[in-house]
């Protein structure tokens, strides 16, 4: 390895092994780390262009030594953990009971696993990963989802009545944690920037229903419903009415999964965090672009159940 | 240098604040026992033990008084330390306790004098054993202080509130029974002392005026034998004539207090005092179990609601203020959704929330959890590799 390859990876793992960044998640800890090193820019110069370090460089080229090794940290560990939800727990069943003919799970992954490693190659597409990542690894989708199903209120019907899926819980769970990681496929069509921001960002119909036929031609074994649904939910409600449940759903655990914050132990005279988050999105509704109906519904699930 | 000896001083005194801790629980124990002792009829040897224990408790409290005192002075806030940091309960849980119970009853013990007997000459005895035993109430404050002590540092402000209530609720019972007490014959507020004063004294006055006739004061002496069965010993010109109980007996269980002693022309009597000692110990029990109660249910009713209804939603609201990724609304229970807090925390959830939400996300960073100390840290490493 090059050395001043190598003086940038063992600088990075030694902010990757600090403590406080134990409880995240690879994409957090990238996102923390890229963070405090902008932040402190001025701070970490002096020592990071001595000698000892990366002599004779810009910050900018600093900067990019250093981003390249923490990206390359962290798929070590990113990578293998998508790789296993793709390839082994999201079940890919689904896709030919949303489809008239029937699609090959194995060759739906092995597409899907492809797409995903591009998005990793993009900042904002990676950036746009977290929030799908984190929702994944906290099980929102399955939780809520059954609590949805044993209601049978509005999420229920707009799945089942309006999207018309006839797909047991577990498959749906599937459905959408696919839709989720999709999402960030938008960020293929935009320029390629900082990567700052993105998640927020949404995207016009239009944008959307171009991406969604540009993706249709490329993708040919990934349903174009499942696509839909990712494209779509960078779309805001307010905007399209016509926008799938799925989409719908995946916009706003993205959302969850992106604000999640571990809590040890919620203070006394607090709300706990998701019945918080979701009485504070509710506000928010339009500015997102959410269903105002679905947060509604989350937020009577999370108070009921206390989370 | 200062600083230093400062911090090995710490460990030190916070272990004296934990003796003194356990020092007023264990004292509470004792001035219970005392008067569960009179009431249960233990014998003296276990009771003088009490009352021994209940002395050197306060002297105990009277030391930590002079020295906290002695530092206030030193550190010229004496006015501070007596009515800020409440040391006027100090004050008055120790020296006049001290000086007016348990110290002449010590002295009593300790000398084998009857200090307490000899006061009997002087004043009314009934209303000394009133009064000393009275000021044993003063104990009950030192409950106050255990509340100084308990440091809840999520909040200081719920616990100055609880402590100052306490402080004034206790106070106030406390003074309104010292009052009573002393005041009780100006204010005409006649007890069972009086009762008991002039019975012995009609007694004492009965038999003396048959002292010249024999037969007749015989008579009278058997009369009051059979209907005043508080007469213990009657001794005429120092001839006891009349004994109820065997010398053991009394040694075994009259501890100083549990009998009076009149004198009439050459005749001395003994009056049994315990059924008045144990009617003061009725009530001292019962004020000792009111005031356990109120503290109690300052500590466990009044302390969580000031909690729930105050400090806590005032502690989420500065968290959410003070720290960029602190986002939990206030809970704001419907029942109380009406009070100021939770009006204001109403306008922290609906508005303020939303809006730094909408601010953080504009921003799109969040907190960095790394701090640049980290890496200062591992810098040299660096260098020396």
């Amino acid at each position: 390895m090059d050395p001043t390859q190598a003086r940038a990876t063992a600088f990075i793992n030694h902010l990757l092994s600090n403590p406080a960044l134990n409880n995240l998640n690879p994409l957090r800890k990238e996102q923390q780390i890229l963070q405090f090193l902008k932040t402190n820019a001025q701070s970490l110069m002096p020592t990071l262009s001595s000698p000892q370090f990366f002599p004779g460089q810009s910050w900018n080229q600093i900067l990019r030594l250093l981003y390249a090794a923490l990206v390359q940290e962290t798929d070590k560990v990113l990578q293998p953990q998508l790789e296993e939800w793709i390839r082994q727990k999201i079940s890919f069943s689904f896709a030919s009971q949303i489809q008239p003919h029937r699609i090959p799970e194995d060759q739906c992954s092995q597409q899907m696993w492809e797409l995903v490693r591009r998005f990793l190659q993009k900042p904002e597409a990676r950036k746009g990963l977290l929030g799908p990542v984190t929702a994944i690894a906290n099980d929102f989708v399955g939780r809520y989802l059954e609590k949805c199903f044993d209601d049978r209120q509005y999420v229920h019907f707009e799945l089942t009545k309006v999207q018309r899926l006839r797909l047991e819980i577990e498959d749906l769970k599937h459905m959408i944690h696919a839709t989720l990681l999709l999402r960030p496929a938008i960020q293929l069509f935009s320029e390629s920037g900082t990567g700052e921001g993105v998640e927020s960002v949404l995207v016009q119909p239009q944008f959307a229903a171009t991406a969604l036929e540009s993706m249709k031609e490329q993708l040919k074994i990934i349903p174009p419903e499942l696509l839909r649904g990712g494209l779509y939910s960078n779309v805001s409600f307010e905007e399209d009415k016509q926008i799938d449940a799925t989409a719908r759903l995946s916009a706003i655990f993205s959302s969850r999964g992106k604000n999640y914050k571990p809590i040890a132990r919620v203070d006394r005279g607090a709300n706990t965090p998701d019945r918080s988050w979701f009485s504070i999105t509710r506000r928010n509704y339009k500015y997102y672009g959410f269903d105002i109906k679905m947060l509604d519904e989350f937020y009577k699930i999370a108070s009921e159940s206390g989370w | 240098m200062n600083e230093s000896k400062s911090t090995e001083r710490r460990p030190f005194i916070s272990f004296l604040e934990s003796v003194v801790i356990a020092a007023i629980l264990l004292v509470l124990v004792q001035t219970f026992l005392e008067d569960y002792a009179v009431l249960s009829g233990w014998n003296v040897g276990i009771r003088n033990k009490l009352l021994l224990a209940g002395f050197f408790f306060d002297l105990f409290f009277t030391i930590e008084f002079l020295i906290r005192f002695y530092y206030a002075l030193m550190g010229r806030r004496v006015g501070r330390y007596l009515t800020l940091e409440r040391g006027w309960i100090d004050f008055l849980a120790s020296i006049p306790l001290l000086m007016f119970n348990s110290g002449p009853f010590a002295l009593t013990l300790l000398t084998g004098s009857g200090i307490a007997l000899g006061l009997g000459g002087i004043l009314n005895l009934l209303k000394v054993i009133k009064a000393i035993r009275i000021a044993r109430i003063l104990r009950f404050l030192r409950i106050i202080k255990i509340f100084r002590r308990i440091k809840n540092v999520s909040s200081p402000m719920a616990q100055r509130h609880v402590a100052s209530i306490t402080a004034i609720s206790v106070t106030v019972m406390v003074l309104c029974l010292l009052f009573f007490t002393f005041f009780s014959s100006t204010l005409k507020i006649n007890g069972l002392d009086i009762a008991f004063s002039k019975q012995e004294a009609a007694t004492a006055d009965y038999l003396a005026e048959n002292t010249d006739n024999p037969a007749d004061f015989v008579l009278a002496l058997e009369t009051l034998k059979q209907t005043r069965t508080n007469i213990l010993i009657v001794k005429y010109r120092g001839q006891t004539l009349f004994s109820r109980f065997s010398n053991d007996y009394y040694s075994q269980y009259f501890a100083p207090g549990d009998y009076s002693y009149l004198a009439r022309d050459g005749l001395e009597l003994f009056f049994d005092q315990r059924a008045y000692v144990s009617q003061l110990s009725r009530e001292s029990i019962l004020f000792f179990v009111i005031v356990v109660l109120v503290v109690l249910a300052y500590l466990l009713i009044y302390s969580p609601h000031f909690a729930l209804t105050v400090t806590d939603p005032i502690h989420v609201m500065r968290r959410g203020l003070e720290e960029t990724d602190y986002n939990l609304e206030v809970k704001v229970p419907a029942r109380y959704q009406g009070d100021d807090v939770f009006e204001l925390a109403r306008l922290y959830n609906e508005k303020y929330l939303p809006l730094k939400d909408r601010t953080q996300n504009q921003d799109g960073e969040s907190v960095i959890q790394l701090d640049l100390g980290d890496v200062s840290r591992i810098l040299p490493e660096e260098q020396e590799s």
